[in-house]
């Protein structure tokens, strides 16, 4: 038997809802979505990448050195942003701690307690936006720095974190991460989150504590490494300024559990939005009209993320592995290794993986941050009206009309199209870094650019695609 | 856990005026652990949770399972606001014998097994008197097994036929809005008396789709028409232009009820097959549930027919009833929310919560129901109830509860798309929706 009821809706509301930042989307959306050309969008899509690959080829070599130089950047004083930067981390810490008591004590629907709307929507989208091309955010909301650091100073921790473990720790911890917010049943649900956060914070902090802040944040608490490696993507870091990626291209290559990051975050990304497609659920035998729930795919979500980390790996190393082979065939006296071109490009892959994140979340964002600033008013459920928020009404009729599903289309493509061509860009300038002619830059992208063609592809197909899980 | 966080919080006070190993990291270590421990034991873990004993004796909690998140959402934002709505009126005219009442909500994720655990939670941490909810049937069919077992009763708003067709149990009802079975019966003398004898259905294939193929197929033959054509379409497919030939010539009525993202897609190829001479169309609104009729690609329904269970648009003649429920769910007259004109409801849905809450209240009255312990006596007062007059109570109009199959019966709308309003043409009565009992619920022990 299947309800009778509704359903233009399901898939729509699907593919905001089912996510971890659940939505209240609306039914008209992806149905506009459908009538729109996006075949031809695709195609456009796809040959503006290809026509930035072919705009390298005509650069005569090493002129992207110059366009991804840097120079310094004058913030005021540094001294007391320091301070700030430290008072401002405790502070959160103490937010923190209060979303946490929200999330155990509040309301019990994930839509009027602030534990998940905050974690979902400020932090997991603007938050991750903002750090990959604004500002270091995280640095000033750190929930563990400030806190470590009034209390212990620069003390050195009780042990020392091996050297070899590099950041595999927190490779392994943002795949748990991904397994939590893809898989699990209810990742939504205010205690339960609340529960899951206490525990991290709480496993962080004990290492903090052992091992130092530094060594820590930087090798094994994931969020911070993840945050760390977005850093390098944006004009303005570590004191200086350039051209969007000039950290990134200046430092590859990274070292392997760095460049393993990148890839599964660009893995985690790709099933986010594959998981909840037609043609995926096609595969699991589900219809995707009467989706039966999360508690029904937390195997096929969990074995998937990890398929999909496994293949982009596989396809990633066989990139590299081509355009290694042709540089060889055009000068045979060049021998690159693999291992070194892998860690070098897979910082390209991190723009793609900000494009997609922030397409992939956008309606949501749009949606739940209406909802979160709407809760912020009374966060215990109590009939407050704080800050005068409640004057925030929670509407989708934006989504419910066709001239702004498509700019909204266009904007998440856009997206996706832009971070292509921005990793196109910083493979060529990595490229040219490990190569001494023209003919051997354009024959050792030759895997990636195809790659990331196929990438783009990817990208707007899943963006037309219709959702239902 | 809170005594973990009183334990930083000292420790920050303690600490902000100095820099420099002000706190040994043992130490710190050592109290980090407390708090561990204390989160791990204090029972603040879900699923582990300590669940209340205290029964309060001031509310009457009701459970909400809602679809705050999962496929269901859209749904549940609205149910959530037409259940807050009627909340606050029953609460502004006294409560239930003396009693306000409050709404304890919990998302069911639109997730039969969640649903369940939702039920538990109102029983065994919330305390709750019943439970209420939920549109989604599977939802539904995974959660009425566990309230049974609870021993909670569990009133549903969900159309599905699976109240009444027996798959339930005795704690499960479903008093305030009508089951599929019942609107697709409803509606076949309409069509046969004024669209046509001969029907072409298009329909998803699965479940949904299924019922409507076999619960119209024998109810248009019931009044001497007949199912000429089932053209059942996979619920993946997202272009509909091959399957529109084998629409036979005779054709008099197309019922669709196409249900997913492509329905728009389905509209606008339908009428580019068929330009300006198309057989007439007959549709379930939940094809079109809160978008906008007036959306661009749908000019093709213009002059269609459209199964309403409570229309969306303002009549002419407008009961007063209607007009302050509309008002007090928050919707404009064309049933969009007052504000955002483009945010359509599901309003030919939602009036079920409001008219359910209503008959738990009638049914708490008549069974001077003071706590748990007279569960079974609201149960058997609901089951004792038939007919309901049209009210502020029951706005989409009069019902008859049967309290034998837990069903309750009602009239339906049929409208037509004009001029870019849905304005009602025929409204089929009770008795054209009635079928033979399935099932007796009320033989069965408590």
């Amino acid at each position: 038997m299947m309800r009778r009821s509704n359903l233009l809706f399901v898939a729509i509301a699907a593919a905001l809802m089912a996510r971890p930042g659940p939505a209240t989307a609306h039914p008209a959306e992806q149905g506009f979505v459908l009538l729109l050309p996006t075949t031809a969008y695709t195609i456009a899509g796809t040959l503006s990448v290809f026509a930035s690959m072919l705009l390298m080829l005509m650069l005569r070599h090493g002129a992207l050195a110059r366009f991804f130089s840097s120079r310094p950047f004058r913030t005021g004083a540094p001294l007391v942003k320091m301070d700030l930067a430290h008072l401002s981390s405790l502070f959160a810490t103490v937010v923190l701690f209060g979303l946490i008591s929200i999330g155990f004590a509040g309301p019990t629907d994930p839509q009027s307690n602030l534990m998940p709307l905050v974690f979902w929507t400020v932090f997991w989208i603007a938050v991750f936006v903002i750090q990959g091309t604004l500002f270091d955010i995280w640095r000033w909301i750190n929930p563990w720095r400030g806190l470590a650091y009034y209390l212990f100073g620069d003390s050195d921790g009780l042990a020392r974190l091996p050297k070899w473990c590099a950041a595999w720790p927190a490779v392994i911890l943002f795949a748990l991460f991904q397994n939590f917010m893809l898989a699990d049943v209810a990742p939504n649900d205010p205690p339960r989150l609340a529960y899951v956060i206490s525990w991290y914070w709480a496993i962080n902090f004990a290492g903090v504590i052992v091992f130092g802040a530094k060594p820590w944040l930087n090798q094994v608490e994931c969020i911070t490494v993840m945050f760390n490696l977005l850093s390098r993507l944006r004009p303005i870091t570590s004191g200086r300024i350039g051209m969007p990626g000039w950290q990134a291209v200046t430092e590859a290559p990274l070292d392997t559990s760095r460049a393993v990051f990148c890839l599964l975050l660009l893995a985690a990304g790709s099933f986010d939005g594959l998981n909840e497609t037609f043609w995926w659920l096609d595969q699991l035998g589900i219809n995707p009209l009467e989706f039966p729930g999360r508690s029904a795919v937390y195997w096929p979500n969990l074995i998937g993320l990890y398929l999909v980390l496994l293949i982009l790996v596989i396809i990633y190393t066989i990139a590299i592995w081509v355009g290694i082979a042709a540089v060889r065939f055009v000068h045979p006296q060049h021998r690159l290794r693999l291992s070194d071109m892998f860690r070098s490009f897979a910082i390209t892959l991190l723009p793609i993986g900000l494009g997609y994140h922030f397409a992939h979340y956008y309606v949501t964002f749009l949606v739940q941050i209406r909802v979160t600033l709407a809760t912020l008013a009374d966060p215990f459920a109590l009939g407050w009206n704080l800050f005068g928020l409640n004057a925030v009404k929670v509407t989708t009729g934006f989504l419910a009309q066709a001239d702004t599903v498509k700019i909204i289309w266009l904007t998440q493509a856009g997206a996706v199209v832009l971070s292509h061509v921005w990793a196109v860009l910083l493979g060529h300038r990595i490229a040219e870094k490990n190569c001494t002619t023209p003919k051997e830059v354009i024959m050792l992208q030759l895997g990636v650019s195809i790659l990331m063609i196929f990438y783009t592809i990817f990208g707007l197909w899943l963006l037309a695609s219709p959702k239902g899980g | 856990m809170r005594r973990k966080i009183a334990l930083t919080t000292r420790g920050i006070k303690m600490t902000t005026k100095t820099t420099n190993n002000a706190v040994s990291r043992r130490k710190a270590l050592l109290g980090l652990g407390a708090g561990a421990g204390a989160l791990a034991t204090t029972g603040l873990m879900p699923g582990a949770m300590g669940f209340a004993q205290a029964q309060s004796s001031a509310p009457i909690k009701i459970g909400f399972q809602k679809h705050a998140t999962g496929i269901g959402a859209a749904y549940g934002r609205w149910y959530d606001a037409t259940t807050t709505a009627a909340v606050q009126r029953i609460n502004d005219g006294g409560g239930i014998n003396g009693r306000p009442v409050e709404i304890v909500t919990e998302d069911d994720g639109t997730d039969p097994s969640r649903g369940a655990e939702a039920l538990e939670k109102f029983e065994k941490l919330h305390g709750c008197d019943i439970a209420f909810g939920t549109l989604f049937s599977h939802v539904v069919i995974g959660s009425a097994p566990r309230a049974a077992e609870l021993k909670l009763p569990y009133f549903v708003v969900s159309e599905g036929h699976h109240v009444a067709s027996g798959m339930l149990n005795r704690y499960t009802l479903q008093p305030g809005i009508t089951d599929v079975k019942s609107q697709v019966v409803s509606m076949a003398p309409f069509i046969a008396d004024n669209l046509g004898k001969k029907v072409t259905m298009i329909f998803p294939d699965f479940a949904f789709g299924h019922d409507h193929r076999d619960f119209f197929t024998q109810a248009i033959e019931a009044q001497g028409g007949e199912v000429v054509a089932k053209i059942a379409i996979p619920p993946t497919e997202t272009s509909f232009t091959r399957y529109f030939p084998s629409i036979p010539r005779e054709t008099e009525v197309i019922y669709h009820v196409m249900v997913g993202p492509a329905v728009l897609t389905f509209v606008k190829e339908m009428g580019e097959f068929f330009g300006p001479s198309r057989p007439e169309l007959f549709g379930f609104i939940d094809s079109l549930e809160a978008v906008g009729i007036d959306s661009p690609g749908l000019e093709f329904l213009e002059g269609s027919y459209f199964w309403e269970g409570m229309p969306r648009h303002v009549q002419d003649g407008q009961s007063a009833f209607e007009k302050t429920y509309r008002a007090a769910v928050g919707c404009d007259d064309r049933g969009a929310s007052l504000d955002d004109p483009a945010d359509v409801s599901t309003y030919a849905h939602m009036f079920g919560c409001w008219e359910t809450l209503n008959v738990i209240k009638a049914g708490m009255e008549a069974a001077d129901y003071q706590g748990p312990q007279d569960r079974t006596k609201l149960i058997e007062a609901v089951e004792a109830m038939s007919d309901m007059p049209e009210s502020l109570d029951h706005p989409q109009g009069a019902k008859r509860f049967n309290g034998k199959t837990h069903q309750v019966f009602g009239q339906q709308f049929i409208s037509k798309v004009t001029e870019g309003k849905l304005v009602v043409e025929h409204v089929a009565t009770i008795e054209d929706g009635l079928y033979e009992d399935e099932v007796d619920y009320t033989t069965q022990s408590f």
